[in-house]
């Protein structure tokens, strides 16, 4: 007996020094499709030898910020906080309060570029890691196109030429999400980079140039005529039925972001699609893609288990980790050179766009009209309904915003 | 001593109150004057936040939101009262199978509201969903509508999904007061030669008004309180072009954000609910007297 327990005792001994050594840290977000990224991580780094456990917490995205705001204020926030970008109100209230640990000189940015860490930097200092840069645009139906002899447009009136092509054979242009705000919002602002431009943007942005500008006001006009292409009933559909007209081939053409191909994919693995930047009205503007850095993984400045965490921050900055993120969750990573899937054509396209053609000014996330409150967001979010339903002119929406962000944007107060 | 012993015994109820009724509730009208995004110290800016909301930046969304909840109130209670009355009166003439068509009618109670809500949007929508298609099939084409999609039927569309979930709660309780109406007295009107619709509109229905009365001011209080459908349905914004926007999600996006690039703004959040508090309380104490009042009657 007693030999028995001094066995169990001598085998405690041993094990209890791994325990100890075992650390968990604690990483909240937004991303379901995360969780996987975050199963391979661990993996990785215990293959390394590094004894850290990761425990990932996924909540609601209309939620998160709230709730971060709120448990961080409790002092029982996580070791890595997913935070969205800069300029940005939500993640500026958490770089205010002190809750942000700056991260140069202690995680390895060297794969970044100047891009991806401008949205999430502010005087020099970088706030997080960045994890995925996003692409917005038309994603489009290669063997619809293919049957109808259709190429990708070079300005407006040719994509409505091949809108009309479309529609006089049966088929169903763009398939939009009349009933999801934000993907209006998202629409406005894709269009908005390349018609009237990220030149204008760039006018706009310093105060030199309006909203109500007859520029803007006829891309909305132009954009209100171009619903007659939409299926029917538009205003009644969710991006959960985009995606399945889209990848059931229903409707040759959407306005969406590259992340939607990973349920396209699941859906209809055949499917063959493409992408295009929204096409300027004047052939002299250039075609741009609106691109932003979708988010970073920032270290909670009061966490207990820094050490840990920033081990797994290095880690997330790395080209492995790069691959493992854009293979699993069929996105673009932050990371430069990482060499997209080739089972991913669409990423491998996409990735190319967004470091040849990206807009240098925009409007939407991650433009200085993000950080006040009305956004641009905030207002195109309800009134790009209003003006799809008819009950409001692009004039007056133009007016709306003009008037909205003039209350606290800096240079529209001159 | 003894004589104060039942405030042991009042003890635990009053610390589950004081805990999540109570102190919420003070946190929160506290909270009502303060500029707070959810982090941070809280900014004291007094009577701000009720100008911002009654005549202010707000004032629009604010009442546009309430206004809905009005009408949602008025709707909900006519398409729950009227036929909850009329199927309990059916029910109560203990036809055959009636048993079978009470749990029919209580089914969608038993429902989730995420996933009524989930249901009815696939039913719903506008290409595929199983009402546009059945309207087509017999032939009522103009009645394929974008329900959820057009601000002139997505409130209404809202408020009848809420009704037929909760019609069969209305059946059983009015089922219930109608089985409790004195039989002899239900006789001797027999036997006097009354008609069955006599029957029921001079004897039993005056028997059913205080019930009527009590569940109608639930139904105020459960409007004006109401989030959960309009969220499910139509999301944060009550979409579309905020036609189907109440009381609740207009909090939730001020005190939550939504998806959209604003800061979050707790304080203002907290005064839309104090708000919220204020127009439900009257009616509140009003059902806590009737609802007295019917025990003291016995009824």
């Amino acid at each position: 007996m007693a030999k028995k327990l001094s066995i169990v005792l001598l085998l405690i001994a041993m094990l209890s020094p791994m325990y100890a050594q075992q650390k968990t840290v604690s990483i909240w977000g937004w991303r379901a499709q995360d969780v996987d990224v975050w199963k391979g991580v661990e993996a990785a780094l215990k293959a390394k030898g590094e004894q850290i456990s990761i425990r990932y917490e996924v909540f609601p995205p209309t939620e998160y910020d709230s709730k971060l705001l709120v448990s961080l204020q409790g002092g029982v926030g996580p070791d890595i906080m997913y935070t969205r970008r800069l300029p940005g109100a939500r993640t500026q209230a958490l770089l205010d309060n002190g809750y942000l640990t700056a991260i140069n000189g202690l995680v390895d940015l060297s794969n970044f570029d100047d891009v991806s860490l401008s949205f999430i930097s502010t005087d020099n200092k970088v706030w997080g890691v960045p994890f995925a840069n996003q692409i917005i645009g038309i994603f489009y139906n290669k063997a619809i196109f293919d049957k109808y002899k259709l190429k990708e447009p070079q300005t407006w009136d040719e994509m409505v030429q091949i809108a009309e092509t479309l529609k006089k054979n049966g088929v169903t242009p763009f398939f939009v999400t009349g009933k999801e705000a934000w993907i209006l919002a998202m629409q406005n602002a894709m269009v908005g980079v390349s018609y009237p431009g990220d030149e204008w943007i760039g006018k706009l942005t310093v105060g030199k140039a309006k909203f109500t500008d007859p520029e803007y006001v006829n891309m909305l006009k132009d954009l209100n005529a171009l619903k007659k292409y939409y299926q029917k009933d538009f205003m009644a559909n969710t991006s959960a039925e985009q995606d399945v007209a889209f990848a059931m081939e229903q409707a040759a053409m959407v306005f969406y972001g590259v992340w939607g191909n990973t349920n396209w994919l699941k859906m209809n693995p055949d499917l063959k699609f493409d992408y295009f930047p929204i096409p300027p009205k004047d052939k002299n503007v250039p075609a741009r893609a609106y691109t932003y850095m979708d988010g970073a993984y920032g270290l909670n400045n009061t966490s207990k288990n820094k050490e840990a965490a920033l081990k797994v921050l290095n880690y997330t900055g790395t080209k492995t980790y790069g691959e493992l993120f854009s293979s699993t969750t069929g996105e673009i990573t932050a990371i430069k050179g990482v060499t997209m899937p080739a089972s991913k054509p669409i990423l491998v396209k996409c990735y190319e766009k967004m470091t040849t053609i990206a807009a240098k000014n925009r409007y939407w996330v991650g433009s200085p009209f993000d950080a006040g409150t009305p956004s641009v967001y905030n207002i195109l979010e309800k009134d790009m309904q209003s003006m799809y339903l008819d009950q409001m002119t692009p004039e007056a929406l133009a007016k709306r915003l003009q008037d909205g962000i003039s209350t606290w944007y800096p240079a529209f107060k001159k | 001593m003894r004589k104060y012993s039942f405030l042991w015994m009042l003890l635990p109820a009053f610390i589950l109150y004081s805990v999540f009724i109570a102190y919420p509730f003070f946190s929160s009208l506290g909270l009502s004057f303060y500029d707070w995004p959810g982090i941070g110290p809280k900014k004291f800016i007094g009577l701000a936040n009720y100008k911002n909301i009654l005549s202010g930046f707000m004032s629009s969304e604010f009442y546009n939101a309430l206004w809905h909840n009005v009408v949602f109130f008025i709707w909900s209670l006519i398409l729950s009262v009227v036929p909850g009355l009329f199927f309990a009166f059916l029910l109560a003439a203990n036809m055959k199978g009636t048993g079978w068509l009470k749990v029919v009618f209580f089914f969608p109670n038993t429902l989730a509201i995420v996933v009524v809500g989930f249901l009815w949007g696939l039913l719903l929508n506008p290409q595929w969903g199983l009402i546009n298609q059945l309207f087509r099939v017999v032939g009522l084409d103009f009645l394929a509508k974008p329900w959820l999609g057009d601000t002139k039927t997505a409130l209404p569309t809202i408020i009848f999904v809420t009704a037929w979930r909760g019609l069969g709660f209305y059946i059983l309780i009015y089922l219930a007061a109608i089985l409790g109406v004195d039989r002899e007295m239900i006789e001797a009107a027999r036997i006097d030669g009354a008609s069955e619709l006599q029957i029921a509109s001079r004897i039993i229905l005056p028997h059913l008004y205080s019930i009527i009365a009590t569940t109608s001011m639930l139904k105020f209080i459960w409007t004006f309180n109401i989030f959960d459908i309009v969220y499910a349905m139509e999301g944060t914004q009550g979409g579309p072009a905020g036609s189907t926007d109440v009381l609740g999600t207009l909090f939730y996006r001020i005190a939550f954000g939504g998806l959209g690039a604003s800061q979050v703004g707790m304080g203002l959040g907290a005064t839309v609910v104090t708000l919220i508090f204020l127009i439900v309380l009257p009616v509140s104490i009003f059902y806590v007297f009737i609802v007295e009042k019917r025990v003291e009657k016995g009824e």
